[in-house]
């Protein structure tokens, strides 16, 4: 009993620890602009501030909604992200973007501090506690340019920052711009398709013959092997693997007192199925009984109600 | 009266004549042929009715707005075709396949698995041919898996890779699926000897209840590790499998080679049948389509053949193979493996193939979506 419970609390946790892997720990800081110039993105009341650009890195639709954004790691809850706007939930591989006016009762996505170069932006987690992510901002940050996070992996988990500043992109992932599809890719660099049907069907010939071999080796040959006739200890031979003349002469004129020929043809059928495994076809052992027909439990007739005469 | 004979024509301009346009009846007589086929000639009635009926069903002319067409938001038809759009409808099927499917044929003699590998050349040949006639490659990955001769893995890959192409790809998977004993039999007997129809092979041997077991957790985490972007179709097949061969979930299993896969069927049928709606259906690209899906399933039932003769030059007499079963490793389940069954007794009345065939079409479907699963790892 205490095993199962055991074993149901680990499957729980796993649970819970996989369900926390589509959460707030998949989002990460993409971009942050400290110090606007004239040209720079503007908020919905028309101002140029400084801002912080949020993505979500997983596959699943992740809620921001509830947690902080502070500069400052002993206020962790600097600025709280409003739970109940519909607008917090960011679609898989989304971006969106914060603006740091300064001014956080203008709305879900205004933070109540400003940005400054030196100083490092922080995600905190809607437990207030748990710093979700973060990105320095370099000191020699000029206006208008912008810090940010690319991809370093094909999966596009690990993003990291070189510490540079650069052109702002607000609102586009990073290193998005001009990314090509797979099918894209492989127009370009396979136009005649050769190389990927050439990997393709190693591919599937590999996995197929994996499959082979893995049943070959634990499966059919342990089962040739065991149909395979035992070779019988001979009682008395001559020495070489044959029953000597006094023994055979004993077993045929033993056989022949007690048995006719159309024993020996059963012997030798009986030893024929066994040696070559036709004796028994694998039962599911599942037996089923369904009735031929009506019995007298069922026969609708009955049921008939009788006529009268 | 006025006012009356306004209502009135403004009720004709909602029927279906007002708005009916050539390529409508072109549709729906199509439709009316697939009904008539699958029910006079029997040719996959199963899936040749529901679709024929759905075209009949998607190509009623009506007025745009009213949301009761497939292809508008929120509708009944656009409801249930979210089960192909999203390709959730594929991976029930497998689950229903791997439930009513015998794997028995394939243990017994593991080395037919290679035979099925061999005829997924059809979809890499349909693949090189699309690219040719300048598809893109997306596109053309999802025409070529028309040759994998499977239609819930067509819907599956052509709703990831190629979502506009999906009907005229999935009624010609389904067709030629219906017609695979019209194209396989002339190739086969074009391809083989006399005397190789005459080969008999050893008879296979018992296959213990273990193995049964073992094969679907062995055989998922085999293709699934290499290609894990094949898992809803692979992960669906095999599970349905061991639903089927653990002996204690025959509740499950039977449900799912049942009423689930019967539900499903048709809903994928029907649906299917009506996105082929004329506007979107009756075009160049799809009769092209047509044309490259009749040529995968012929390279693929090539390629068995082919493969097997190619296969028996390294096999000691009394171990080789009949290439009459090469065209089973054609997907088609068990349509493919009954061809070679009927084409061997043709030669040879006593020489049943059909166990041995069994062995290549079951692995045809795996190789099947394990070909998907790559070319959805790489155009996807």
């Amino acid at each position: 009993m205490e095993r199962r419970l055991i074993l149901t609390l680990l499957l729980l946790t796993s649970f819970v620890l996989g369900a926390r892997s589509q959460n707030v720990s998949d989002l990460i800081i993409s971009e942050v602009l400290a110090t606007p110039d004239s040209t720079g993105f503007q908020d919905d009341f028309g101002r140029r501030s400084g801002w912080i650009e949020l993505y979500n890195t997983s596959t699943g639709t992740v809620s921001f909604g509830g947690c902080y954004l502070t500069d400052d790691l002993s206020d962790l809850k600097k600025s709280l992200i409003p739970k109940n706007d519909l607008r917090t939930k960011l679609g898989p591989r989304q971006v969106t973007v914060l603006f740091a006016s300064g001014e956080g009762n203008d709305g879900t996505f205004y933070a109540g501090f400003t940005l400054s170069p030196g100083k490092t932006v922080y995600l905190i987690s809607n437990d207030g506690k748990t710093v979700v992510d973060s990105l320095p901002i370099p000191k020699d940050l000029a206006p208008g340019e912008s810090v940010s996070k690319h991809a370093s992996d094909a999966k596009m988990l690990r993003w990291t920052s070189d510490g540079k500043g650069g052109e702002p992109s607000p609102m586009v992932r990073n290193g998005d711009q001009n990314a090509e599809t797979n099918a894209q890719i492989m127009a370009r660099k396979d136009p005649h398709g050769w190389i990927l049907t050439l990997v393709s069907v190693s591919v599937v010939f590999s996995a197929l013959a994996i499959l082979w071999f893995l049943f070959r080796i634990f499966f059919e040959l342990p089962a040739k092997r065991a149909a395979a006739p035992k070779k019988a200890k001979p009682a008395k031979t001559s020495g070489q693997g044959i029953p000597d003349a006094e023994t055979a002469a004993a077993i045929a004129l033993a056989l022949d007192m007690e048995n006719g020929g159309d024993t020996y043809a059963a012997i030798a059928l009986a030893m024929d199925l066994y040696f070559n495994d036709t004796v028994h076809d694998t039962e599911p052992y599942i037996l089923t009984m369904r009735p031929s027909g009506p019995s007298q439990w069922n026969d609708k007739k009955l049921n008939f109600r009788k006529l009268p005469r | 009266m006025e006012q009356i004979i306004n209502s009135l024509v403004q009720f004709w301009q909602y029927t279906g004549f007002a708005n009916c346009t050539w390529q409508n009846l072109a549709m729906i007589l199509i439709g009316i042929g697939f009904i008539t086929v699958a029910i006079l000639k029997e040719w996959e009635p199963l899936l040749l009715v529901p679709i024929g009926f759905g075209m009949i069903v998607g190509n009623i002319p009506m007025f745009p707005g009213l949301n009761i067409g497939i292809y508008e938001d929120g509708s009944v038809l656009n409801i249930l075709y979210q089960g192909v759009k999203q390709g959730w409808y594929p991976p029930l099927i497998f689950l229903g396949i791997g439930a009513m499917t015998d794997f028995s044929a394939l243990i017994s003699q593991p080395r037919l698995i290679l035979i099925g590998a061999a005829a997924q050349m059809g979809i890499f040949g349909a693949y090189l041919l699309a690219l040719a006639f300048g598809f893109a490659p997306n596109e053309a990955g999802a025409i070529g898996i028309i040759g994998g001769a499977d239609g819930p893995t067509a819907i599956f890959l052509s709703s990831k890779l190629a979502p506009d192409l999906m009907g005229a790809i999935a009624v010609s998977a389904y067709s030629y699926m219906a017609l695979v004993p019209v194209i396989q039999r002339p190739i086969m007997l074009l391809l083989t000897t006399k005397k190789e129809r005459l080969i008999r092979m050893p008879a296979p041997r018992a296959v213990s209840q273990r193995e049964k077991i073992i094969f679907p957790i062995i055989g998922f985490l085999t293709t699934a590790f290499i290609v894990p972007s094949g898992l809803p179709l692979l992960g669906m097949l095999f599970f349905g499998n061991l639903l089927k061969e653990s002996g204690v979930t025959r509740r499950l299993a039977e449900t799912a080679r049942g009423p689930l896969v019967d539900v499903v069927t048709t809903l994928i049928g029907l649906t299917v049948g009506a996105s082929t709606q004329a506007d979107k259906f009756l075009s160049a690209k799809s009769l092209l389509i047509f044309g490259l899906g009749l040529l995968s399933f012929v390279i693929a039932t090539t390629s068995g053949v082919l493969f097997v003769k190619l296969f028996n030059l390294f096999l000691k007499e009394g171990r080789k193979i009949n290439p009459l079963i090469g065209n089973a490793g054609v997907s088609a389940v068990p349509d493919s493996a009954r061809v070679s069954e009927v084409v061997g007794r043709e030669f040879d009345s006593t020489n049943h193939l059909l166990m041995h065939a069994m062995g290549p079409n079951v692995a045809g479907v795996i190789g099947s979506a394990v070909a998907a699963g790559i070319l959805l790892s790489f155009l996807g």
